[in-house]
């Protein structure tokens, strides 16, 4: 059965902000008509959903997936202008991508 | 204004194959107080052992300038650039709307010294590219030779933002002048040696924050010395 973790880092410090792999949260991926994504994320307005705003233009954001036997896949998401918000009557933090790229580190130097 | 800092009281990050001396926050370095200068975000002084590197990682929205000081770097990206950069020449990355890539030190033997920096590019979701430049160390004897600008040429890399960087290197005795147009910021940085910048020493690996000087003299009255100068916003 395949693994999937949810990451969300900031793109020039590294500072992590969101990893499911180690604290999970409830979210979701929608495919946008546009050819954009849309992350949903229920959680509280917490210090890290403070950073996220704060650092909205400087966001890396991933979904990794790792099968047994397969070599793990990462899918980036290109933040650019987002938007990034919270919504505080409905508790969700929501980050708009407008591009992804899909790619395998292995098969990098290799 | 000429703000110097020294050397020995930047971060040092140890991680083994990586010894990496940041100037400004980065990683494991954090300082709300010092995130960059201008447009200049990141300048990392960067030893990587032989046969290691960083994986597959992405990169957006800054323009990336690797200056390589020591040996080699192998860079790989999914745009389907595939090169070796060396001593004598500067890599660029504009990474723009997205770029994957893995850089590594592909001696057997010898240590990778580079000086990486990133800077915030003149506008957000450009199309990625890669680049690499040479240009010919005999003409950085005593000047100020330009190795990245907006345009680019022959021997400069072109870079995404109103800014230039030279390198220069200094004989003992001699002096450089530089002239700064009003409202822009520079960044110098001691390669090697120690230079007197306005009569303000400099030394090696030390860096300096100069606004609001319309005149830099940049003079090395003992020993010759190995400078990089980055003019910009």
């Amino acid at each position: 059965m395949a693994k999937e973790t949810f990451i969300v880092k900031n793109a020039v410090g590294g500072m992590i902000y969101i990893d499911t792999g180690k604290s999970p949260v409830d979210y979701r991926l929608d495919a946008q008509e546009d050819g954009g994504w849309l992350f949903t994320i229920r959680t509280k307005r917490s210090a890290a959903v403070e950073e996220i705003l704060r650092f909205r233009q400087e966001l890396n954001v991933f979904v990794f997936r790792e099968e047994e036997g397969r070599p793990t896949v990462k899918t980036w998401y290109y933040v650019g202008d987002g938007p990034v918000e919270y919504d505080e009557a409905g508790g969700q933090l929501t980050i708009r991508a407008a591009s992804r790229i899909e790619y395998i580190p292995d098969t990098y130097l290799s | 204004m000429i703000k110097v800092y020294a050397a020995e009281d930047r971060h040092r990050t140890d991680l083994g194959w990586l010894v990496s001396r940041p100037s400004f926050q980065f990683g494991a370095y954090v300082d709300p107080d010092n995130t960059g200068f201008g447009v200049l975000r990141v300048f990392n002084d960067d030893f990587v052992a032989p046969g290691k590197g960083f994986g597959a990682h992405p990169h957006s929205d800054m323009e990336i300038v690797s200056v390589i000081l020591k040996g080699a770097i192998r860079h790989e990206d999914n745009l389907g650039n595939i090169e070796i950069t060396r001593v004598g020449e500067v890599q660029r990355i504009t990474a723009g709307s997205g770029v994957i890539h893995a850089e590594y030190n592909p001696s057997e033997t010898e240590e990778l010294n580079l000086l990486q920096m990133w800077f915030m590019p003149r506008e957000r979701g450009l199309a990625p590219s890669y680049e690499t430049s040479r240009y010919d160390p005999a003409k950085l004897t005593n000047a100020l030779h330009p190795i990245v600008t907006p345009t680019g040429s022959e021997e400069a890399a072109s870079i995404q933002q109103d800014m230039t960087i030279y390198l220069g290197r200094l004989e003992a005795g001699r002096e450089i002048a530089y002239r700064q147009e009003s409202g822009r910021r520079l960044f110098l940085f001691v390669i090697e040696g120690s230079i007197q910048a306005n009569g303000v020493r400099l030394g090696e690996r030390d860096s300096a924050r100069i606004s609001d000087v319309a005149d830099l003299t940049l003079s090395t009255p003992e020993a010759p010395a190995f400078v990089l100068l980055i003019d910009l916003p």
